[in-house]
């Protein structure tokens, strides 16, 4: 199993969150977070923005379907075609056992 | 080294952090999110929005709607694993959906700030440790 980690922009949470369920992954938890790239954050006129809201995006999903996930996160999380500084990453890690709350088993 | 990130209603915050106590787990991290599982849609309903039925697409929404949750972020040493597991199960479970989900994610190493120790010596809740 992988845990997907996704930060995207905050406008782009509702086409991310659809995508995902119409591509049959309705399984997330969202929180929000701030952060920054390698950009150091951004300037708006007079003001710097150190920190920039976002939103990350929290799934487990199986080993097979990580490049399809992948794939229907980048098309709704980018802003456009060409993209843009501050779109977001994803980061996949390791999940060794997952377990039910409601039924005690073991398994997604 | 584990990390077991536990997904859990929000009124049973308390207790749970409780029973982790009394079995000996006390460091934690916490936040709250928003969150959904698989749910229960309505087979008609997909039916109907997928033959492009408007009031059915209208009631499926936009987007999943989201529940608050809270997460913990507990890392263990691999001995305490299975107690945290269990402990949260027994207080968490209702038998409905909405109880949650646990996930065990592997550690490669932590280091406590104030002294730099590395490895299961830099976690509080090492079987050893004198509480």
């Amino acid at each position: 199993m992988l845990m997907v980690r996704a930060i995207v922009r905050p406008e782009k949470i509702d086409e991310v969150f659809a995508g995902l369920m119409y591509a049959g992954f309705p399984a997330v938890t969202k929180m929000d977070v701030f952060g920054r790239g390698k950009q150091r954050g951004m300037k708006a006129g007079e003001v710097t923005y150190d920190e920039l809201p976002k939103e990350m995006i929290l799934m487990v999903i199986e080993d097979q379907d990580k490049d399809f996930v992948v794939e229907t996160i980048i098309k709704a999380a980018r802003t456009n075609s060409k993209g843009a500084f501050g779109d977001g990453k994803i980061f996949i890690s390791q999940v060794e056992e997952a377990y039910t709350v409601s039924s005690g088993t073991k398994g997604l | 080294m584990k990390e077991v990130i536990a997904i859990i209603r929000m009124n049973r915050m308390n207790k749970t952090k409780r029973a982790l106590a009394e079995a000996g787990i006390v460091s934690f991290a916490a936040r709250k999110v928003m969150g959904r599982g698989k749910g229960k849609v309505d087979y008609l309903l997909l039916k109907g929005a997928e033959e492009g039925i408007e009031e059915a697409i209208a009631q499926l929404g936009p987007g999943p709607k989201l529940i608050p949750k809270r997460m913990l972020t507990i890392v263990l040493p691999d001995a305490l694993v299975s107690v945290a597991i269990e402990t949260i199960i027994n207080q968490n479970s209702t038998g409905s959906r909405g109880d949650g989900k646990i996930f065990v994610c592997p550690i490669t190493d932590a280091v406590r700030v104030r002294t730099g120790e590395t490895g299961d010596a830099a976690l509080d809740d090492a079987p050893t440790a004198e509480k």
